[in-house]
């Protein structure tokens, strides 16, 4: 046989590099899911030439020459001119830091507020909730990815600008606003704006989030939030950089800030199979809720079911939500709620002193109401929450 | 000493047989790994072409000339399939998130590191086996290779298409596939009194069948992805497990979780959402699909006189009933056959028709969204009778993916129906009659008294009439129907694939694109003809089995048949050409012909006549056209010489072609384009390879 002529070496190397290319192609992709931290990454040059009609400048960030820093979140996106944050909603246009969010919701609807969920804001009332999109984290199992991982100009929106939101909630007879579905921190000015306007028509602010913030922007926006229901998504920095590509610690400090500024929330945990499954996780999570917030704050348990791209695990089985509930009760949670579990009676609130049943609920429906001025009707215990006053 | 010929021939038809069952293993391995859609196939196809190429090039550089050399990497090949299919699963664990699909260049970047060394051996050893005859002074051409390597692949695709994949899992299948090679790599050993060797390769090939025969072992290798598996099966059709999670227990099928204990919420809605709408009593009932769990015990609450449940894989019906997750009742008849298949031939009439598939992103699935079966469907309905199905949505937000999803399915729909209404949430679900449809569900089931847990208490909260209209205001009606072969269905959800993972394969494409282009240049002519016909070859075997799984859905099962059919016709059309290869270029464009002429018969069959064709057809033209394809190899080499282009580069173009042929038609003509748009780039291809021919000649 001959040997090998010049042409087919160069066919060799031909195809050796296409596979080479083939391969490295993917290799970053496994760098990025399977290095234990999935946080996003600055989209360079990707911002537009100029701001559009929806955009504000962004009111915490700080300026090097051209370069902006964005102090909203703890990713301190680091931005050249031309290019957008990780959350995709900010963008560095000629050394000004803009929200690119501001008044364009991609969805808006009216909810039941157990929807949120949250148990103890009013049960049986309803919530204008809004969204625009954008988020801070990369969660595997978003189930909102269709808004919270485009941008801004990606999607279809309405126009509604602070002022009409509220006028929007009062004409759909919502008592409240929610800034929820996608991560309300990424379209902080429009949700901070609205807020305000809400405050001054006697319209209730809700924050639907991740918890993802930093210290400054989350104080100021505390004055103007009447509830939130913040994810707890796994008390573990390996997990939460895993899953959701953020850090914990900057979501226990939102949980601390808010407990400070007297804002009434509730906790979320969505328990994922063979992620969030560590019973001692759970009793380490729930002492340090104790400790550092009390027993009252309710906190959910919510079922997972596939989504996104975390879609070859299973539900996560409902006995394993029971025991962690039984595991938070005994570490001396009061209000422990399971989701996404239809007909399950942890559904119900009961009295944490007397143990009778304070709240029945049959899915949104109240079926009993047995808090009266915010006390339990049988034994005039004070039940942490925002209860109507009269029922 | 000169190696017995005899020896080294059974060696080429064992790696034959090795090599077609390992890629069917493979494939079907991936297929559950992955999202088992068409770019799955085709990029494990074309991986696998391409390092063969690779490997077969490389022969040039490293020879063998020792027999024992020679069989040492013959007994690789025999053993290696083994750790390759167990690092597929591990490895699965420690590269891709637990719990997670990966994405295009993940899939590409993990078929190319899990099968390179098999594939590159694959690839080599047959230009070494030419070389290592030759080297002892046997005469022995390019396409007596070529023969006898097709001689290999046919035995082993049909062994396996009509025998293993029935009674065997897949470990003891690479166990059995690789009999013949141990055999002769042993003999060579024990016969050249190769002491050593033959002691180490017997131990290593003891340890090979410990583990491959073991069915304990095999099941372990699956419990890092699934966890705690307590029933497990392989069956032609797919990979069933059973898993149990604390008291929960998850069905899956071919990797992704069918079903799992409690989900009352999907059950109700796809049960009570199309039963509530008559006003009749209801009395026959067809479930296609999605019978295992809570689904059935809610259809009994309206008390039908018969359920019909139709499920194509009798292994799926049979362990869920073992399990206890199928309760048969006096009334359900549980068919298991293809569900359009069914629908078509029975005379039955039905008041309601449930279908519970997954969202239609491959072949087989898009069939039953397609314009011909929704017509079938409303034949088989009662005057009042309801459809209904599920596709997966978002409920917050409609983007302009599930727009045109929708939009597509609802237009389809229209054509037979005359009220067609969604009702959204995480699936978006499409009730259809000629009969008024009330979106009031909870009204009407307390009309007929019938408790639900989930509906009662929070329809109202979440399926408002604004989120309705939302949606049915928001649907496009200029949006293309969904027909079987004009797929917009399977087109808008490889973009949503691409839209879920954030990454288009653009870059991927224009690289190969222009390698490509520079290997044309390169290659002489004729080897561009073996080049044009390896890519028709691999780019008709693709769309066979993508017509065939439009026709008869149960690819999986045949996906084998089709192959082996393919392999079966290039061996003749090799002798044949082997004959002619004395002679000067009018065979090979007779063939070309040949080859234009059944394009053309592909094109006018998928465009205007589109009847359901007898499996024998599929399998018939699968043959004729590789027969063509297969006469050119040895034609081709015999008026290039075997000196001016020794095997190596004539095999290297045919397995680049035939890559190339795979991303083109799998990856992306199909997907993006349709079926007709694929043939149409084929026939191109295959005119420019024709003109070669004629302008060659008169030079």
């Amino acid at each position: 046989m001959q040997p090998m002529t010049r042409k087919e070496f160069l066919k060799s190397m031909g195809a050796c590099a296409s596979l080479l290319i083939a391969g490295g192609a993917g290799y970053p992709v496994f760098a990025g899911e399977n290095s234990g931290n999935i946080r996003g990454t600055v989209f360079r040059g990707d911002a537009p030439d100029k701001p559009w009609k929806w955009s504000k400048e962004a009111i915490y960030y700080e300026k090097t020459g051209k370069d902006v820093r964005c102090l909203l979140c703890p990713n301190h996106c680091y931005l050249r001119p031309g290019d957008r944050s990780v959350c995709r909603s900010r963008v560095n246009i000629d050394g000004k830091l803009y929200s690119l969010a501001y008044g364009n919701p991609c969805t808006f609807h009216i909810d039941p507020v157990e929807k949120k969920p949250l148990n103890h804001f009013y049960p049986g009332s309803t919530v204008f909730s809004i969204a625009a999109t954008g988020c801070n984290l990369r969660c595997l199992n978003c189930q909102n990815w269709e808004i919270s991982q485009k941008r801004p100009e990606d999607v279809t929106h309405s126009e509604l600008f602070p002022a009409a939101v509220v006028s929007s909630a009062l004409k759909g007879d919502a008592p409240s606003i929610a800034y929820t579905y996608s991560e309300a921190i990424t379209y902080y000015e429009y949700m901070y704006d609205t807020a305000r306007c809400a405050r001054e028509a006697g319209v209730k602010n809700i924050l639907v989030s991740n918890g993802y913030i930093n210290d400054k922007p989350l104080s100021e926006l505390a004055r103007y939030i009447d509830g939130a229901n913040i994810n707890l998504k796994s008390f573990d920095n390996k997990i939460y950089m895993a899953l959701n590509g953020g850090t914990l610690a900057p979501v226990l400090n939102t949980f601390k800030r808010l407990h400070e500024k007297g804002v009434w929330f509730e906790m979320t945990t969505l328990v994922v199979p063979s992620y969030i499954d560590d019973p001692d996780m759970i009793k380490r999570m729930c002492g340090w809720i104790l400790k550092e917030l009390g027993p009252g704050y309710p906190l959910h348990f919510s079922r997972f079911f596939p989504n996104y791209k975390l879609n070859r695990l299973p539900p996560t089985p409902v006995s394993q939500l029971e025991n962690f509930r039984d595991i938070a009760r005994k570490e001396g949670l009061h209000y422990v709620y399971l989701g996404n579990v239809p007909g399950n009676e942890a559904c119900n609130t009961y009295c944490h002193n007397c143990s009778k049943i304070l709240v029945e609920r049959a899915g949104y429906y109240i079926k009993q109401m047995n808090i009266h001025d915010g006390k339990c009707r049988y034994c005039d215990t004070l039940i942490p929450g925002r209860w109507p006053r009269k029922v | 000493m000169r190696v017995d010929k005899n020896l080294i021939v059974w060696s080429i038809i064992g790696t034959g047989i090795s090599s077609i069952t390992v890629q069917l293993v493979t494939i079907r391995e991936f297929l559950t790994q992955f999202h088992g859609n068409e770019i799955t196939i085709s990029l494990v196809l074309f991986v696998w072409l391409l390092l063969n190429g690779v490997g077969s090039l490389a022969s040039r550089l490293f020879k063998i000339t020792k027999a024992a050399t020679y069989f040492l990497l013959i007994l690789l090949i025999a053993l290696w399939p083994l750790p390759q299919l167990v690092i597929i699963r591990y490895f699965r664990e420690m590269l891709i998130l637990h719990g997670s699909s990966p994405g295009f260049y993940q899939i590409l970047f993990y078929v190319t590191i899990t099968t390179a060394p098999y594939a590159l051996l694959t690839g080599y050893i047959l230009p070494a086996a030419l070389d290592l005859i030759r080297a002892h002074y046997y005469d022995f051409t390019s396409g007596e290779l070529y023969i006898t390597d097709s001689i290999g692949d046919i035995l082993g695709g049909a062994i396996f298409s009509f025998i293993l994949v029935y009674w065997f899992n897949p470990f003891k299948i690479l166990a059995i596939s690789s009999s013949l090679l141990i055999i002769t790599s042993l003999h060579l050993f024990i016969k050249d009194k190769k002491n050593h060797i033959t002691v180490i390769s017997l131990l290593i090939v003891a340890i090979f069948y410990t583990y491959s025969l073991n069915s304990a072992f095999e099941k372990s290798t699956l419990t890092g992805q699934y966890g705690d598996v307590i029933r497990y099966s392989e069956t032609p059709i797919g990979r069933l497990i059973i898993t149990k999670e604390g008291a929960q227990h998850t069905f899956w099928e071919s990797g992704t979780p069918l079903y799992s204990d409690g989900d009352i919420i999907s059950s109700e809605e796809k049960v009570h959402y199309p039963m509530c709408q008559p006003d009749k009593k209801i009395e026959n009932v067809l479930l296609i699909s999605g019978g295992i769990g809570e689904t059935l015990p809610e259809i009994y609450k309206y008390r039908p006189k018969s359920i019909d449940y139709v499920e194509l894989d009798p292994a799926l019906t049979g362990m869920a009933i073992k399990a206890g997750l199928l309760k048969p009742e006096p009334g359900l008849n549980i068919i298991n056959r293809d569900g359009r298949a069914f629908l078509k031939e029975t005379s039955k009439k039905y008041d309601v028709i449930i279908m519970d598939l997954p969202d239609p992103d491959t072949f087989q699935v898009n069939r039953f969204f397609t314009s011909e079966f929704f017509a079938v469907t409303k034949k088989r309905l009662s005057a009042d009778g309801v459809l209904s199905f599920g596709v997966k949505s978002y409920e917050n937000y409609m983007s302009d993916i599930i727009k045109s999803k929708l939009s597509s399915i609802y237009n389809t729909l229209k054509q037979y129906y005359s009220n067609v209404m969604i009702l959204p949430g995480k699936d978006a679900y499409f009730i259809c009659s000629d009969h008024g449809l009330d979106p009031d569900i909870p009204a009407r089931l307390e009309k007929k008294s019938i408790i639900t847990e989930y509906i009662q208490y929070y329809y109202y909260g979440n399926v408002t009439r604004e989120r309705i209209s939302q949606i049915m205001d928001n649907l496009d009606t200029n949006e293309y129907v969904n027909t079987d072969f004009e797929p917009r269905l399977l087109n808008i959800a490889f973009k949503e694939w691409f839209s879920k993972q954030g990454f288009s394969p653009n870059t991927f494409l224009i690289v190969i694109a222009c390698m490509v282009i520079i290997y044309i240049i390169l290659m002489k002519k004729e080897e561009y003809i073996l080049f044009s016909s390896g890519l028709a070859a691999m780019a008709v075997e693709m769309l066979v089995i993508y017509c065939f799984q439009i026709v008869y859905g149960y690819v999986y099962l045949k996906v084998g048949v089709l192959i082996t059919a393919f392999l079966f016709g290039l061996l003749p059309g090799a002798v044949l050409g082997s004959t002619f290869r004395q002679k000067n270029h009018s065979e090979l464009v007779l063939s070309e012909i040949f080859i234009l002429g059944l394009l053309i018969c592909l094109f006018v069959w998928v465009s205007f006549i589109r009847s359901d064709l007898h499996q024998i057809w599929f399998i018939g033209y699968s043959v004729l056209f590789s027969f063509f394809c297969g006469l050119q190899f040895p034609v081709v080499t015999g008026i290039i010489g075997e000196k001016m282009s020794p095997a190596a580069g004539c095999i290297a173009a045919d397995l680049a072609g035939a890559a190339a042929g795979t991303l083109l038609v799998g990856t992306l003509l199909v997907p993006l384009a349709g079926i007709q748009a694929a043939i149409i780039v084929v026939i191109f291809i295959k005119i420019t390879s024709s003109m070669l021919i004629i302008f060659g000649r008169k030079y």
